[in-house]
């Protein structure tokens, strides 16, 4: 268990919490000529990342808003809360190394900006 | 069977068949403050919080988990754009009205909940202790203090944690729940208390979902 921020209640335990899958996928504008293909991209295909995520959450025992959430998926560290329609903050990771000497734990993912510790905004 | 009210089903709230309980003297006590009237009012403040106020005597809270009373009526913060607004029985037709026409220019939704959620009130110095076997809200008084609401989960529950009140120590919370939760928060509340002398409370078996006058006009 651990605990999330809303942005609006504060400090909360996860159960009061609802997942929302990946932030900041955008429906495509109807078209007549769009293709299965294109659909099936908006409808199924994500990130999957290992590493810092940008995912929607709801605070379903609370205030009932959908907000959004930087978290690394291979550590759990929330990174970063903000409100729907807002753009992600430039956030600064921490990413524990392998002991086998692969890249560290959570680099995989590049669709977010990450700034290493040091590295400076 | 012949009454005064023509065979019309009987008004009346979950907890119908529940007494007050108290514990030991100086602990805590449960009870559940049936058929007053509550109100879900969708709006953003900054566009009628001051024509709802006109209208109803009611300021908007100001900020998140917070609460606004005058006499008898309350507004509670559940969103940002969403509140619980209470008022006597009987003031439920009138709150309507005035908000409807005192809002009426403005983008809104008001809509009465009073038979959808039920309040059990919370009292004593036990009331924080009870509660925290129930629910991961930080009750310390340092962070919930007098007027704070909170929505939660309460054992399985979902609910509104309302602090009415409090004086020498002894808290009054008002918790509000959906009808179809009340008996079992209701019992387990009282399991709760039991270390202060609650009664427990038996299940209730057999939910007479009709009154007794619809059931035998059926037969």
């Amino acid at each position: 268990m651990f605990v999330i921020t809303c942005p609006y209640c504060g400090e909360r335990d996860l159960s009061e919490f609802a997942y929302g899958g990946e932030a900041h996928i955008a429906r495509p504008e109807w078209r007549e000529d769009m293709s299965d293909a294109e659909w099936a991209e908006f409808l199924f295909m994500r990130t999957n990342p290992k590493g810092i995520l940008a995912e929607r959450w709801m605070h379903a025992a609370g205030c009932r808003r959908f907000f959004n959430m930087l978290r690394n998926t291979a550590t759990d560290d929330i990174l970063a809360v903000y409100r729907i329609g807002e753009t992600p903050p430039k956030v600064e990771a921490r990413l524990p190394a392998t002991p086998s000497g692969e890249a560290p734990i959570g680099s995989g993912n590049d669709a977010v900006k990450i700034i290493q510790p040091g590295e400076g905004a | 069977m012949a009454d005064e009210t023509g065979g019309a089903p009987e008004r009346r709230m979950p907890l119908f068949r529940r007494q007050a309980i108290e514990g030991a003297p100086g602990t805590l006590r449960l009870e559940e403050l049936a058929f007053a009237a509550k109100f879900i009012l969708r709006l953003d403040p900054q566009a009628g919080g001051e024509a709802f106020g006109a209208a109803t005597g009611l300021d908007l809270p100001p900020a998140p988990l917070m609460s606004v009373v005058n006499g008898e009526r309350a507004v509670l913060w559940l969103g940002p754009d969403e509140f619980l607004v209470l008022a006597p029985e009987g003031e439920a037709a009138g709150l309507a009205d005035a908000v409807a026409s005192g809002l009426k220019d403005v983008h809104h939704q008001f809509t009465e909940v009073s038979d959808y959620y039920t309040c059990i009130a919370v009292e004593g110095p036990k009331a924080r202790k009870a509660l925290m076997k129930l629910t991961t809200l930080d009750l310390h008084p340092r962070a919930f203090s007098v007027g704070t609401v909170a929505g939660s989960n309460f054992a399985q529950a979902q609910g509104w944690l309302w602090l009415e009140h409090e004086a020498e120590g002894a808290a009054r919370f008002r918790l509000y729940v959906r009808w179809s939760m009340a008996e079992y928060l209701w019992g387990t509340l009282a399991e709760a208390g039991r270390e202060w002398g609650l009664p427990e409370q038996e299940p209730v078996t057999g939910e007479p979902m009709l009154t007794e006058s619809v059931t035998s006009r059926k037969a």
